[in-house]
């Protein structure tokens, strides 16, 4: 009996976790996995994000019978943002027929780059990875649209200078981010901009463990009383950020974060006082755009999304931004169906697509998405697209657009960017370039 | 020079120079040493009464945190929500010994260690699946925890505490005054000290070692709720507050595995001590960060001159 009851237990929670997984049989379908997390550290931003993607792909399976009659095989593998985990995931994905790597953190990104080459399956990691994967020359199978942590970074130093970085001549910008490489990967951009405009900059590492006790960091803030703090937060961190400032008294509108570190959940625990905080972002929210609307009346409503409807997360721009990301990927699809005459494609034939993304203003307001995403386009020398972002400011009880586009400084970002993927890609030699693409 | 300089005098110039930030820093060392404390007194309590290290006690943390705020969230008033949290880590205990400890007595230490990796992990999936894995808001208010802060001018500077905070601290000295009492004059308490000096001589005297199993998880449990609900406060409840269990390890290795003075004590040092290295040295000498090692090899060369830890129980073996 005892032994039975442990039996249906473990059957419980095996059917419980296949039921996750959007299945599709291989012949009329395309596997796009995607490596999620939704347990662990960095879970409460990693769902809204995750479930966004998943609705999106229901939701083009449920009205349209997918794309061009072939179903998208979403599918999640739970890393808890572990890059071991990760790479566990990208290896089972890709003997499974991936056509595609989410890799979902820059620290995987990172370890599955140098195999996208040898395994021919595109990386997409959308606002996160390695910025110099803008490169598309050099990294052929990666690709980091709409904007990268460069990109960010550029346009947040840009909006707190008022639009010209020599204003901030004499000042100090704290920069708080997390101890992990998606913490540190704007730190050579953010370095070469302040000796080029004599302002100072003064990083503050958050470590994993430290993420919800950030007291220190918070009393080095009060100590070197900066100007301005730049923050570079995932996960719990944004939370024990927001609240260590509201704590310290810190002026909000001195607080900017990256797109990553706008959870509307972090910023209700502390309502009104989070009045003012700023957080850069590529996506806008629109629960009334055509796309919204579809999610809701065909997976929403029925029962299907997995979304926390009383929290309000349809409205969340974390949410909204997911379904951006899987209509980027869907997008690709679309555009190799078109362009390859092909039905199911292959990961090398997704690559083209991804490299040949054209999301215009008329083909967003085609797909029911208009004004929600920057209009953008990818080419075989830009894996990027570089659309640029808005700033969003908290105004108690949700975020709201406060600048009209912002766009980084590709004078300064492009030759850094073009000197990392050539170190890069010499430290990894031998490694493929491009070299039919001009 | 100029290291020596930076090393002995630039720190202690710097505190000079502001005391009223040294003394923010010292309060803001002591919160986090008593909540260090909290965690390492749940290891202590598993371990001294079965000698299992119970690696699930950042989970239970956040399971019984997640566990009141999804009652709160499902109707159940503040107030009540508590004992019933209370009710479920009841049953969370005697579900464990009945599940997992009870069929592996006597088996190996690691082999107990393993289960409750288990445990975890077991928790881990079981959370998420009830309560999603979304950050939520601790019911602090509802609770009637304090929101508000005194601020004070303390040699004309300012220093600003928190009134959860110093709840906490009041609550957690509360908490282990009460546990210290029901160990040392209660009947089960000594039966729990019993236990741990020696199974075997309990045994034989007719100590039940599941009840006591049941007993020492279970209050494990509540020290989870206390912890969970006051970090919860600082920084919302989400399975992030699990990681926080990993800063008990080196209150541990400090204070010994075996002694709830031990807990208390090294988790009050490594918190206080941790928090003045990384503002007067880390910060400016490393580039800050430093409290996600500083307590470790604060711990390691404890251990190099007492192996035991600052008041564990030296164990002597005739080989």
């Amino acid at each position: 009996m005892r032994l039975f009851g442990k039996l249906a237990i473990a059957s419980a929670i095996a059917v419980a976790g296949a039921a996750i997984a959007l299945p599709a049989s291989a012949e009329d379908s395309v596997k796009l996995p995607n490596l999620s997390y939704r347990t662990g550290p960095f879970a409460a931003t990693g769902i809204p994000l995750m479930n966004g993607q998943r609705d999106y792909m229901l939701m083009l399976n449920e009205r349209d019978g997918g794309i061009n009659g072939v179903k998208l095989g979403y599918e999640e593998c739970e890393t808890g943002y572990n890059t071991e985990k990760g790479v566990e995931c990208y290896e089972k994905m890709k003997a499974e027929g991936a056509i595609v790597t989410q890799p979902w953190s820059t620290g995987i990104t990172l370890q599955v780059l140098p195999k996208s080459n040898v395994d021919k399956i595109p990386i997409l990691a959308p606002g996160y990875g390695f910025s110099a994967m803008q490169d598309g020359k050099t990294f052929q199978w990666a690709f980091n649209p709409p904007a990268s942590y460069w990109d960010g970074a550029s346009m947040i130093l840009n909006s707190i200078a008022d639009g010209n970085l020599d204003n901030l001549k004499g000042k100090k910008v704290a920069f708080l981010h997390l101890d992990h490489p998606f913490g540190k990967e704007p730190i050579p951009l953010l370095e070469a901009l302040a000796a080029k405009h004599g302002f100072t900059l003064l990083p503050i590492p958050v470590g994993l463990k430290e993420m919800q006790n950030q007291s220190a960091q918070w009393l080095q803030i009060r100590r070197e009383r900066p100007d301005f703090v730049v923050m570079w937060g995932w996960g719990a961190m944004n939370a024990g950020a927001i609240t260590e400032a509201v704590k310290t008294k810190y002026p909000m509108n001195q607080f900017v974060g990256i797109w990553w570190s706008g959870l509307d959940g972090d910023l209700k625990l502390v309502g009104d006082a989070g009045k003012g905080y700023r957080s850069l972002s590529w996506s806008l929210p629109n629960s009334e755009s055509k796309i919204m609307k579809d999610i809701k009346q065909l997976v929403v409503e029925p029962g299907h999304s997995l979304i926390n409807r009383d929290a309000g997360e349809f409205e969340w721009v974390f949410y909204q931004r997911g379904v951006m990301i899987s209509l980027m990927l869907a997008e690709g699809v679309k555009t190799a169906q078109d362009h390859f005459d092909a039905k199911v494609i292959n990961a090398e034939q997704l690559r083209w697509g991804l490299e040949n993304l054209k999301l215009d203003d008329a083909r967003l307001k085609e797909l029911g998405a208009d004004g929600m995403l920057p209009p953008f386009s990818t080419s075989c020398s830009n894996h990027t697209g570089h659309s640029g972002a808005w700033m969003l400011e908290w105004d108690g009880t949700k975020f709201v657009q406060a600048s009209d586009l912002l766009q980084a400084d590709r004078a300064a970002i492009d030759p850094i960017a073009e000197k990392a993927a050539k170190e890069y890609a010499d430290a990894n030699q031998p490694w493929p370039v491009n070299g039919e693409c001009k | 020079m100029e290291l020596l300089n930076v090393l002995f005098i630039k720190p202690f110039a710097d505190m000079f120079a502001a005391p009223d930030f040294l003394l923010q820093v010292l309060w803001e060392g002591l919160v986090s040493g008593v909540l260090y404390a909290l965690i390492a007194l749940g290891f202590v309590l598993i371990y001294k009464s079965s000698r299992i290290f119970n690696f699930a006690q950042g989970i239970m943390v956040v399971f019984a945190a997640l566990t009141l705020v999804g009652l709160h969230e499902a109707g159940v008033p503040a107030l009540l929500a508590v004992p019933l949290t209370l009710l479920v880590m009841f049953g969370l205990a005697v579900a464990i010994e009945r599940v997992v400890l009870r069929p592996l007595v006597n088996q190996p230490d690691i082999i107990l260690f393993m289960a409750t990796i288990g445990i975890t992990l077991f928790l881990v999936g079981f959370g998420e699946l009830i309560f999603g894995g979304e950050n939520k808001v601790m019911i602090t208010e509802q609770l009637f925890i304090p929101t508000g802060s005194f601020e004070l001018e303390p040699f004309g500077g300012f220093l600003l505490i928190e009134q959860k905070d110093l709840t906490a601290v009041i609550g957690a000295v509360v908490l282990v005054g009460l546990l210290l009492l029901f160990l040392n004059k209660s009947k089960m308490g000594r039966a729990i000290r019993a236990l741990g000096d020696d199974h075997q001589a309990a045994l034989s005297v007719g100590i039940s070692l599941s009840t006591i199993w049941v007993l020492v998880w279970f209050i494990a449990g509540i020290i989870a709720l206390a912890t969970g609900i006051v970090w919860g406060a600082r920084a919302g409840v989400s399975f992030a507050l699990e990681v926080i269990a990993y800063k008990a390890l080196p209150v541990l290795m400090l204070g010994g595995l075996e002694s709830v003075l031990g807990a208390i004590l090294g988790g009050l040092a490594i918190g206080i001590l941790e928090k003045l290295f990384e503002i007067y040295w880390g910060q400016p000498l490393l580039g800050g960060n430093t409290e996600t090692w500083f307590a470790f090899v604060f711990a390691l060369i404890v251990l190099l001159f007492r192996p035991q830890g600052l008041f564990g129980e030296r164990i002597i073996e005739r080989v």
